[in-house]
């Protein structure tokens, strides 16, 4: 008796199981007549939950296209099978890649020009953040990228430790900041040893990873100087670099912010609202300091069609490009995320609408936007990150290297291993 | 049993061959091959020769990776060997203290190699740790566990160690539990003690499946990934690069395929080589 009715217990349960499960699948089906366009993304949490609203919205807002996003892991997880995608031939239409990559996608010839898609080259972007701005010479070549989830690194403080009223404005007030606020159990400045971070430095002191005439030489002696700084805080025990690579290193530092372990960190903007929800002191956010300059690197990623798509996928995604890209759409992104708002109307509603005066941290990133360095249009630039430069990056500071040694080494790696 | 025809017994060690050839015989001969081509999958392969094998010696990556793969397999095979040996002799007997203790060994077994990974990350934060916490109350470290070169890749086997001792524990115990008795008490009436009882009564009857336990722990820590993606990413500073992902990241990160074939190639001749020297050895150990 008692297992007959477990059984119809069990049956219930499953059949409404079932039900949902049905009811859950029927949401994501295609209604008939759509052009379905599989759509690729590379987000977890609050930021996918954002932009499957958006998808949502565009699915609901017209009849002819279906959108239907597909998460793929992080950016490099994301790239890896976008990449065995394109050679077995089942790439999707729609992604959104890292601008480091753009140059060596283009010059493949994977990518789709944009210039003859409707209303292309008539977008209101940030001048920093289209693909004009964001390379140097991109404004010249065929329009390859459209601006989607854009930022740059900022600082983020602990409110209750760090109670000035400015942020550190040069390198030597950051080493004394990081200094005063450190004490045992805590450090008082936090950064991951990524490429990301260097590049910003090396740009404030005054140098370029890739020269003008495409030579590389990983900044020079600026570069020299953003290792040695880095070097200079890890030895006095004042700046704390994360365990592991990549965006391990960054949620790790964002956790050793949140605990209270490092007092002021450099990340992203895109985690500011993540870190404002979950931490249990007030978190400002500032911007980076300046060497000889000022200067910020962007970073985030960029839509792009694939051009093995069929025309009638290509024209539909662009659809939705165009749909992400409006005010509406673009402002709930911003707000939402943390990421820039990409477009000036974007920029231009948030900031009438009172979302800036009431959430300042959000305005730091796009404030430091004037002095966005764009980065070189350079097929090896991926590489130059993932092979040579990170690894150096993180030799030099972990074994103590003579920066100036680490940087002619990985130089001569990078020349001499054909990238 | 007789066949009935002489292909009879081809034709149903067919699907097996099947499977063996298109998932396994198949990308390496695919593997040999692309490894003479400089390939990133999106342009046209271009034939290099041996370049590929060239560029992954001088950059010392191949040696690199081989010699962090052969360090962790030495410390696992040798930790498992002895935790897994020490724990079976110490729960093989009845009652419910040692029947927990065996389930509570052998549970790390069951669990994923990814919330492995997570777990230690956060028991050996260098800062915020429970082992350098622990550490610290005595007046030791902190140990750089996850961010000094020269200490990761013992994290990195002492943590595989952790995961392949319970299994490596319930062989042995199934070993133990062939010995019969009899040898046992035969020993101690001739007057042997536990410990010479131990050494040279039940540790030679083990020796098949010591050799069984080593071969399973090497082949693991051979396979070792998923810890390191999740804990080091290979750092710091490519300390904890071993061979497998050395391929991920050439296939997967610096979209070179050719690289990443010859790591395979160069994996495959390794793994044969200790195939065919086990091989040699249990024959070896046959004929005694």
């Amino acid at each position: 008796m008692h297992r007959r009715a477990f059984l119809r217990s069990a049956a219930a349960t499953g059949g409404a199981a079932a039900l949902g499960s049905a009811a859950g699948c029927a949401d994501r089906e295609a209604p008939p007549g759509r052009v379905v366009v599989p759509f690729w993304f590379m987000y977890g949490g609050r930021n996918r939950a954002t932009l499957e609203t958006l998808v949502t919205r565009f699915n609901r807002a017209q009849s002819e296209v279906w959108v239907r996003a597909v998460f793929q892991g992080d950016y490099f997880e994301g790239l890896a099978k976008l990449r065995t995608a394109l050679g077995a031939g089942a790439a999707p239409p729609l992604t959104h890649v890292v601008g480091e990559v753009v140059p060596y996608l283009a010059e493949a010839g994977v990518l789709e020009p944009l210039d003859h898609y409707p209303g292309a080259r008539e977008l209101p972007l940030h001048p920093a953040l289209g693909q004009a701005g964001s390379f140097r010479g991109g404004a010249q070549r065929p329009l390859v990228v459209v601006p989607f989830n854009r930022s740059t690194p900022i600082a983020y403080a602990n409110g209750r430790l760090y109670d000035a009223p400015a942020a550190p404005a040069t390198w030597a007030q950051l080493e004394q900041t990081a200094r005063a606020l450190t004490r045992p159990g805590r450090f008082g400045f936090g950064c991951p040893i990524d490429w990301w971070y260097w590049a910003a430095l090396v740009a404030q002191a005054g140098g370029q990873v890739v020269e003008l005439d495409g030579a590389v030489t990983l900044g020079g002696d600026a570069g020299v100087a953003a290792l040695g700084f880095w070097q200079k805080l890890v030895g006095a025990g004042v700046m704390k670099q994360p365990p592991g690579r990549d965006y391990n290193a960054w949620e790790q530092l964002s956790q050793d912010f949140l605990a209270g372990r490092v007092a002021m960190i450099w990340s992203s903007t895109a985690f500011v609202r993540y870190l404002e929800e979950t931490a249990d002191f007030p978190v400002r956010a500032l911007p980076l300091p300046r060497g000889v300059r000022a200067a910020v690197p962007t970073g985030g990623t960029h839509f792009v069609l694939l051009k093995s798509a069929a025309q009638e996928l290509k024209l539909a995604a662009w659809r939705f490009v165009r749909f992400v890209l409006e005010a509406e759409s673009m402002a709930f992104w911003a707000s939402e995320t943390g990421y820039l708002p990409v477009t000036t109307e974007a920029a231009s509603r948030l900031e009438a609408s009172g979302f800036f005066a009431k959430h300042p941290n959000y305005r730091v990133a796009l404030d430091q936007l004037v002095v966005a360095e764009p980065w070189p249009w350079s097929k090896s630039l991926f590489r130059i990150q993932r092979e040579v430069v990170q690894p150096a990056l993180e030799a030099a500071v972990l074994e103590h290297l003579d920066p100036g040694l680490a940087l002619a080494r990985a130089q001569k790696l990078a020349q001499a291993s054909a990238l | 049993m007789k066949p009935s025809r002489p292909s009879q017994p081809f034709w149903l060690l067919l699907p097996m061959l099947a499977v063996l050839g298109v998932f396994f015989v198949y990308p390496l001969f695919s593997a040999l091959r692309t490894s003479f081509y400089d390939w990133d999958l999106l342009t046209p392969p271009r034939f290099v020769g041996f370049d590929n094998y060239r560029a992954v010696v001088a950059s010392g990556e191949l040696l690199a990776s081989l010699g962090t793969t052969l360090l962790v397999s030495a410390v696992v095979v040798l930790g498992s060997l002895l935790l897994g040996l020490g724990l079976a002799l110490a729960v093989h007997r009845p009652g419910p203290v040692a029947a927990l203790a065996r389930s509570a060994v052998f549970s790390a077994y069951v669990v994923s190699w990814v919330s492995v990974g997570l777990l230690f990350l956060w028991i050996f934060d260098a800062d915020a740790g429970v082992v350098n916490r622990a550490l610290g109350a005595v007046g030791v470290g902190p140990v750089k566990w996850l961010t000094s070169t020269s200490v990761a890749p013992f994290t990195v086997a002492l943590i595989v160690i952790w995961k392949v001792t319970g299994y490596a524990m319930v062989v042995f115990l199934s070993g133990l539990s062939g010995i019969p008795p009899e040898l046992q008490e035969a020993a101690a009436l001739d007057g042997a003690g536990p410990v010479s009882r131990l050494l040279h009564v039940t540790l030679p009857l083990l020796r098949p499946t010591a050799a069984f336990v080593a071969v399973t722990s090497l082949i693991a820590s051979f396979q070792l990934f998923d810890v390191v993606r999740l804990l080091t990413q290979g750092g710091p500073v490519r300390s904890t690069t071993v061979l497998v992902y050395a391929i991920y990241e050439q296939l997967f990160r610096d979209l070179r395929v050719g690289r990443a074939s010859a790591l395979v190639v160069v994996f495959f001749l390794v793994l044969a080589l200790l195939t065919w020297l086990k091989l040699r050895a249990f024959r070896a150990e046959e004929a005694t």
